[in-house]
């Protein structure tokens, strides 16, 4: 119980920015992101890794940090939400989800970027077929999934063409 | 559910031997933690016994545990198979080994994947389960690979260890000879697939993933303009959802709850959960039951009896109905210490179907005596005459309309704050005003007492108006604790439980009265509804499904028996369609079926029973106000290609395919007048329904809206931007609408809320009413500065930004000259415009009348948005599973005030109906437990799930709104109707009827293969 936990130290790079803290070693990713260091961009859903709206990066690789404890990633590099705007500027994925209106109440939107950039860095062109394999793990309740299609494919467009 | 994890950890032993004990199935067996007994079946494969204990629940189970992959001295792979409590399951366990300082460094990978009613049995609990499972079974692996083990000084503490000492003989009897062929079995294997990658290109390609990732975030940026209003914080992570609202000095609320789905409370100890360190407090049913009221019942006698608190008093009524409230410092330790509490039960006869509630052996609430909580017939014409005329007379014994839910991805929550003061403080996210009205009287504050506010809500779809339960409790615990803030947040198996689902309704003894041309001129039907084991926000949908009594329909004879009951499942709430979608799913079924017995096609039956002139008066007195079935339905037909596809049908079933296709009309009432809760109840005082929005120029000039909605992603900032931005001549960046609701903005009135598809109508009048009476003041002092006569004022942008300008001129006055004359300058202003605020409220009040109680009769809706669906569905006849080939959507909600939002709502709500119609349902086994305890049960309709959707619009205003628009958020589930339509079109060769909305690869084996008799007859 609570009170014979040891905490265990952690250093853990989110968004560029290292955190080195000392955490109980039950506590998840997504808690360790939202509680401990207070971004509160990325989102719990479904508490089981079915809807993905806990997505973030963990070293290059895509993954659903509510079913990953904090102590897993000590000494790794995590990019959320938050990291994607630079300097004030979205990041040309952001914009294709706004423009083509892949969002509405928001609550996947994180995760669902997340997986998304994951899907572009590794393939630049990709296919419906790909789109829908690569975001089968993030949970949309709102827009039916067309304008996320559209707007990951409106993003390859424009990552390509720049 | 798919489970994976994955360690590594230092053995002193050289790799080539660590990799000989890996690599023996007899070796590695015993290793498992409950491990039994074995049998090797060949020199590869095991089968051994294992005890599987989640909580009380302990059984053994046969697994077959096979060395798949043998890589000397690199990797072992093993895979095993078994069945246990309902389920199966299938365990993937690999070990790379790296050779570092002489010793070696195992790094392990373990994934299970688990099917079956074993999930819902351990609901959320299973990942942790199988994490420890799997702990135990790498630190018996760590053991047992120690270099003191290997010498044998484990051995005098083994022996007491049972399956430990057996591990050790094992590991350590004869193993030279066993090396020897596990080395040549794996020689073949080397040459085969490699399933992991060496460890150093493991590490190149995490390198790789971490630079394409680096790459594609440091690309070329520039401005471009948004989507909505709404996107750019939702886009950045800066959404503010509850759980997102952490105040300081939070305290959070975890609840025990009951495990059964019906049972007397005997006893509660609360001692162990108080004495845990961080513990504040706990409170339960009898705290509850002194210190507040019960929550007010919507429903007449007896239903009005029902004694309904935050807590269970005396007895649970559902699986997951709350018990007991912890309150901690962190969510963790309120987690632990629920653990600590401890209930005893009495289990009572759990009543699960509507038939076994209606028979009242076993009542769920006492004081009311019955498990029905309304009854009521509604007739209308001459339907004895009509059906002495027909010239067909149709019977369907049942129809059945599921329990599913939206579930919405953010649960329900709060954070309650009761201060010293005595104020309330709620950081919500309800989606109505009403809770104010359940709240109050139920913890007897005033509503001023009372700040109801929310900000981003991560979709409703009507299920949070079930949330006030919680919020009284939070509100309660707050009090408790000294004042503090109390989060409380449900967990998605909580959702699952109790979380608020639509409800389910049966059909009975349906008869159809029709002319020889299959035009339907009367119907009689027996309709029951399972509300769950609470009314709540019931049994108000035991009126509102009468919003659409024909549906698209002309007929004008109607007699339905209309009830609702109490089962021991989980309280329902409002769920997208509400009410309505059950009602037009079954009069879409009824003209399939009609259609079918008549050998009518599913086109034409419709055409010939469409009502074709608007405004329309149904049998029950609501109008219509516009709209075009037959349009609407050639529109879709081109759409999807309608005489391709029958083509194409035909030459399916030359082939023996079974592809059908089916149409779905349905309508979206919106914008309801709560008159109509008097033919359920004549006692409650609410009629007609109104929003409010207020606008104001601010202190600088710049323009603030707030509404009286709880927007969850429908965009409402964004498009009471636009109303504004029209009226004024501005671009929609100059107007500034507050994100969600607060009761302190005062722009609200008892009938607030995003419900009932109606912003468009109500909110955006409101919004719009406001506008101009804004413009009205703002001409009057512009007028009075210019000098100029009102009349010949126009609004625009001037150099000088937005301005009050006279017509053709540039003699204007910006707004930031015109809010300071009304903010700061008020001695310039002569006397009979000093009053002028530059701050006006609207509430826009649809104009409806009482309806006659007595009939049933009256307008119960102002208006009505139309859609047809078609799909095309072929179902693979060995395995049941339906695959959508083709769909097309047309929808008309009159005006359109932003396509791109009505566009977004069609798709979703078309994801639901989808999702429902061949996916998601809410299932029970006889004792009440949950069967879909977590989503992976669940299985909400994914990305891969959701066919590609072919839309069009059409515009036929409405005459009862100023802009021509209707409210259209809810859609009304035409998939479910399009669906069970296809369905049965495909399988029409094979005399199947489609009862059922819900239709996955199971429920349509089980409902084929299960049908006795024909559940519809042709009695004329």
């Amino acid at each position: 119980m609570s009170e014979s936990i040891q905490l265990v130290p952690v250093s853990i790079t989110v968004n560029g920015k290292l955190y080195q803290q000392e955490i109980e070693p039950r506590l998840l990713l997504v808690e360790f992101i939202r509680e401990t260091i207070g971004l509160t961009g990325t989102h719990i859903g479904c508490d089981t890794s079915y809807c993905g709206a806990c997505t973030i990066i963990v070293d290059g690789d895509p993954v659903k940090s509510c079913t990953l404890l904090a102590v897993q990633v000590d000494g790794s590099e995590v990019l959320t939400v938050e990291g994607l705007e630079q300097d004030g500027e979205l990041h040309p994925l952001q914009q294709a989800f706004s423009q083509n209106h892949g969002l509405q109440c928001g609550y996947c939107t994180p995760g669902m970027l997340m997986s998304s950039l994951a899907l572009l860095a590794e393939n630049p062109d990709p296919d419906i077929k790909d789109i829908r394999k690569r975001l089968a793990g993030n949970v949309c309740r709102c827009t039916g999934y067309q304008n996320i299609i559209k707007s990951v494919q409106a993003a390859a467009k424009n990552l390509r063409e720049d | 559910m798919e489970m994976k994890f994955d360690g590594e950890f230092m053995i002193d032993l050289p790799r080539k031997e660590v990799f000989e004990i890996l690599s023996d199935p007899e070796k590695f067996a015993p290793l498992f933690p409950t491990f039994h007994s074995m049998e090797m079946k060949d020199e590869r494969t095991a089968n051994l016994k294992v005890k599987v204990g989640i909580g009380k629940i302990i059984a053994t189970s046969t697994t077959e545990l096979t060395l798949e992959e043998a890589i000397p001295p690199l990797r072992a792979r093993y895979v095993g198979k078994g069945n246990v409590m309902q389920g199966a399951y299938q365990m993937n366990s690999s070990f790379n080994l790296e050779e570092v300082d002489g010793g070696t460094l195992v790094k392990w990978q373990g994934e299970t994947i688990l099917v079956g009613k074993i999930l819902s049995i351990a609901g959320g609990g299973l990942r942790g389960y199988a994490e420890k499972e799997i702990n135990k079974l790498i630190t018996s692996l760590q053991e047992a690979l120690s270099p003191e083990a290997q010498a044998g000084k484990l051995q005098a503490q083994a022996q007491s260890k049972g399956w430990f000492s057996r591990l050790i003989q094992f590991l350590f009897g004869t193993n030279k000879q066993e090396t020897s062929t596990s080395e040549k079995a794996s020689s073949a294997t080397v040459e085969s697939v490699s399933y992991a990658p060496h460890p150093a290109d493991a590490l190149a390609l995490k390198q790789e993933s971490k630079q394409k990732i680096n790459d594609i975030l440091n690309v070329k940026r520039s401005e471009k303009k948004l989507g909505r209003k709404e996107d750019k914080r939702l886009i950045t992570g800066q959404g503010l959802f509850v759980d997102d609202y952490q105040p300081g000095g939070s305290l959070h609320m975890c609840l025990v709850r009951s495990p059964y789905a019906h049972a007397k409370i005997l006893s509660i100890d609360v001692s162990k959960a108080e004495a845990l360190p961080g513990v504040i407090c706990t409170i339960t049913g009898k705290e509850v039951a002194e210190q507040t009221q019960p929550f007010t019942q919507i429903g007449p006698e007896p239903s009005a009896l029902i004694q309904d608190f935050c807590l269970a008093v005396n007895k649970v009524r559902h699986q997951g109905d709350p018990v007991v409230a912890v309150i901690a410092e962190s969510k963790h330790i309120a987690a632990d210490a629920i653990q600590l509490v401890e209930v005893n039960y009495e289990t009572l006869p759990a009543v699960i179907s509507c038939e076994d509630a209606q028979k009242d052996e076993t009542v769920l609430h006492e004081e009311a005596g019955t498990n029905q909580t309304w009854q009521g017939v509604y007739e209308y014409g001459d339907v004895d005459k009509a059906f002495n005329e027909a010239a067909h007379v149709i019977k369907i014994d049942h129809l059945k309309f599921h329990r599913f839910s939206s579930t919405p991805l953010e649960s329900n929550a709060v954070v309650a704050t009761w201060d010293k003061r005595n104020e309330i403080d709620f950081f919500c996210n309800t989606i109505m005003t009403v809770p104010i009205a359940m709240i109050g009287p139920a913890l007897n504050v005033r509503s001023d007492q009372i700040r109801l506010r929310t900000h981003d809500i991560g979709g409703a779809f009507g299920n949070k108006i079930g949330n006030y339960p919680y919020m009284t409790l939070a509100a309660l615990a707050s009090r408790k604790a000294g004042g503090a803030p109390v989060k409380w947040v449900e967990t998605r198996s909580e959702y699952m439980q109790a979380g608020g689902h639509g409800s389910e309704r049966n059909f009975y003894d349906t008869e159809v009265a029709l002319d020889k041309d299959g035009v339907i001129t009367a119907l009689r039907s027996r309709h029951v509804d399972d509300c769950g084991a609470y009314p709540r926000y019931e049994p108000l949908g035991c009126v509102i499904w009468s919003q659409v009594l024909p549906a698209s329909y002309k007929l004008r004879n109607v007699c339905i028996n209309f009830s609702q009951v109490v089962t021991n499942k989980g309280p329902c709430a409002p769920n997208r369609g509400y009410s309505r979608l059950p009602h037009m799913w079954f009069m879409e079924r009824v003209m399939d079926i009609c259609g079918h017995e008549l050998d009518i096609p599913a086109d034409e039956i419709r055409l010939r029973n469409y009502i074709e002139e608007f405004p329309y008066t149904t049998p029950n007195g609501c109008v219509y106000d516009s709209g075009d079935f037959p349009g609407l339905m050639k529109k879709a037909k081109e759409v999807i290609g309608w005489d391709d596809w029958q083509e194409k049908q035909k030459q399916a079933r030359a082939e023996g395919r079974c592809l059908g296709i089916g149409i779905g009309t349905t309508l979206d009432s919106g914008t309801n007048n709560f008159a109509q809760s008097q033919i359920i109840n004549p006692f409650l005082p609410f009629s007609s329904n109104s929003q409010v929005a207020t606008i104001k120029l601010d202190l600088d000039g710049s323009i603030s809206v707030s509404v009286g909605s709880f927007p969850q992603g429908q965009g409402h900032e964004t498009t009471a931007s636009q109303v504004v931005a029209e009226e004024l001549g501005l671009d929609t960046d100059l107007v500034h609408v507050k994100t969600g609701f607060d009761t302190e903005r005062n722009s609200h009135s008892g009938t607030c809320g995003t419900y009932a598809s109606q912003f468009a109508v109500t909110g955006l009048s409101a919004v719009h009413g406001a506008v101009v009476k804004l413009k009205n003041e703002m001409k009057k002092l512009a007028a009075h500065s210019l000098e100029a006569n009102e009349d010949d004022l126009e609004f625009g942008i001037g150099e000088q930004g937005p301005e009050v300008r006279v017509v053709g001129t540039d003699k204007g006055i910006n707004y930031w000259a015109l809010a300071n004359m009304a903010n700061y300058n008020k001695a310039s202003l002569p006397e009979e415009l000093r009053e002028i605020s530059l701050n006006v409220r609207h509430t826009f009040v649809p104009s409806f009348e009482a309806p006659d109680v007595e009939k049933k009769y009256g307008n119960l809706t102002l208006t009505y948005a139309m859609q047809l669906h078609i799909a095309v569905v072929e179902v693979d006849t060995e395995t049941y599973k339906s695959k959508i080939l083709d769909y097309a959507i047309v929808d008309d909600c009159g005006k359109v005030i932003n396509h791109m939002i009505v566009q977004g709502q069609i798709h979703g709500g078309a994801a639901h109906g989808l999702g429902a119609a061949l996916l998601e349902i809410m299932p029970f086994d006889k004792e009440g437990n949950v069967l879909a305890g977590s989503f992976t049960d669940y299985a909400p309709i994914t990305i891969n799930n959701m066919p590609d959707l072919k839309t069009a619009n059409m515009e036929t205003p409405s005459p009862f709104t100023y802009s021509g628009a209707k409210g259209m958020g809810e859609g009304g589930g035409a998939p479910l109707h399009a669906i069970s339509a296809a369905l049965q079109d495909a399988l029409y060769d094979k005399g199947i009827v489609i009862q059922q909305a819900h239709n996955s690869p199971m429920a349509l084996y089980e409902f084929i293969n299960g049908k006795k008799q024909k559940p519809v007859s042709l009695i004329r």
